[in-house]
């Protein structure tokens, strides 16, 4: 419910929520393409596809990790559950994404690429990649609440995840497809960013399986973490209190 | 006597600090407190600052949870706590403040809804209502978060030093209001370090000391043990 008031929040700030992601592809765009001159003649594309749905996960991730020591006034008030933080930034996120799509989308088609059916594979991929954003931020979440520390750890996360989930390279384009298959099967953010280039740019369906695969390991973290969190509340509550 | 609603039973709450603490960074806040809390009584809580008043305050709210000893509540009551403006989102304006503090406190949106106005008039914040909490004097937040409370209907009132809000004239209308509630079969327990609105407002007090309970009983009596205390350090 008080989701909806954040929301209002978001609205003040709207052109800079859009305007921040671009920017990131921009300074990507100057290292990578023009500075270090990538092969790719869609390097623009190719790199947004990438890099958008990467800030979402992010950012949305970091800041819903620090969400509940953010929030002591209020949990020092009230016994609530302390997942309504997180979600709370999550559903922020949802909203900024939004039209943060809307604008690749956009280009796409600008661009030239074909809005075909496939494109309707984008739902299954949107939602598992929100499973994992809400799976990964109730984890960040807690334990940035009961050690302050691991905020700086999953900064530092984040930035080891830019490099290894094929944001500005290509994962097919490795040379090994061996190696190729390890990067896809470990890191499940790899082959995220990977399916949406699949189905926005080449129209083709991702793996289904694994995108199962990894909808239902977010589906059992989350379903456990909500556990967690609603047994540990009052401690959680003492941490943030605190420390 | 009047029904019980809520019991402390031996309670003690103590948790590990920094470890630059000398007593091996275990700090105990309340030690071995118990009390019962009847319906529609008004008890006072004075002690002073850090004794560990707010801390009991959110042990009967179920925020915290006691490290040992339990908390009893009558199972169809709500209690909340209520302190001044921590919870403000400084962007959204009064009266979104307002419906988002009515709603976490249990109140359905259209039922919260239906508070606003009444919460508008009292506050007398008129115009700025509608402007963002970030413009507000400490004075205007504090109104906000005092009439928001006594407007939102709830069967335990936890009042954490709320009544020195404000002007002289806010003042005098939110202990007058305040005791309206009292009057009636509202259920409060009063927090302060200020006696004077312990002695206006409350049956029964305690005294906390240092995470004990020191004295319980009447007002008179135990705020007379207390203004002891208070003169035996200044003479010190």
């Amino acid at each position: 419910m008080g989701l909806r008031a954040d929301a209002s929040k978001f609205f003040l700030g709207y052109i800079w929520w859009v305007l921040e992601p671009l920017l990131y592809v921009g300074v990507f765009y100057v290292v990578f393409n023009i500075v270090l001159e990538s092969k790719r003649s869609d390097f623009l594309v190719f790199l947004m596809c990438g890099k958008l749905a990467f800030i979402w996960f992010s950012k949305t991730v970091m800041q819903a990790s620090n969400s509940i020591i953010e929030n002591k006034g209020l949990i020092g008030k009230l016994n609530i559950p302390k997942t309504l933080f997180p979600m709370s930034v999550i559903q922020q996120g949802v909203y900024k994404q939004l039209v943060v799509f809307l604008l690749l989308f956009a280009v796409l088609i600008v661009g030239g690429y074909p809005v075909s059916l496939t494109w309707l594979w984008l739902i299954p991929v949107l939602v598992v990649n929100y499973l994992m954003i809400v799976a990964c931020a109730f984890i960040g979440s807690c334990l940035v609440c009961l050690v302050r520390d691991f905020s700086l750890f999953i900064s530092l996360g984040m930035i080891f995840m830019m490099f290894t989930s094929g944001i500005f390279w290509d994962v097919r384009d490795l040379g090994d497809p061996y190696k190729t298959e390890m990067v896809l099967a470990l890191n499940p953010l790899a082959f995220l960013l990977d399916a949406y280039r699949q189905v926005l740019m080449e129209q083709t369906a991702p793996d289904l399986v694994h995108l199962l695969e990894i909808g239902v390991v977010s589906c059992v973290i989350i379903f456990v973490m909500v556990r967690i969190m609603r047994k540990t509340s009052q401690y959680l509550a003492l941490r943030a209190l605190t420390a | 006597m009047s029904e019980m609603v809520l019991e402390l039973d031996d309670v003690s709450l103590s948790y590990s600090s920094k470890k630059t603490t000398f007593d091996g960074g275990v700090h105990k806040v309340l030690d071995s407190v118990s009390f019962k809390l009847y319906e529609g009584e008004t008890l006072g809580v004075v002690g002073r600052n850090g004794c560990g008043k707010t801390t009991i305050l959110r042990l009967m709210a179920g925020i915290l949870a006691p490290s040992r000893g339990q908390v009893r509540m009558h199972p169809h009551k709500n209690a909340a706590l209520l302190t001044l403006g921590l919870g403000f989102k400084p962007e959204l304006s009064g009266r979104d403040n307002a419906l988002l503090a009515a709603m976490y406190q249990g109140a359905s949106r259209p039922v919260a809804e239906s508070f606003l106005e009444g919460i508008k008039e009292f506050s007398e914040l008129g115009d700025s209502f509608e402007e963002p909490v970030k413009t507000y004097s400490s004075g205007m937040k504090s109104r906000l978060g005092f009439t928001t409370a006594l407007k939102t209907h709830i069967d335990i009132l936890l009042i954490d030093e709320i009544l020195s809000v404000g002007d002289a004239h806010f003042r005098a209308k939110a202990e007058a209001a305040m005791k309206d509630r009292i009057g009636g079969d509202q259920t409060v327990v009063f927090v302060s370090h200020s006696d004077g609105q312990v002695q206006e407002l409350c049956d029964r007090a305690i005294w906390i000391h240092e995470g004990r309970i020191n004295a319980e009983g009447a007002t008179a009596d135990v705020l007379k043990a207390y203004r002891k205390h208070i003169k035996s350090i200044k003479n010190r």
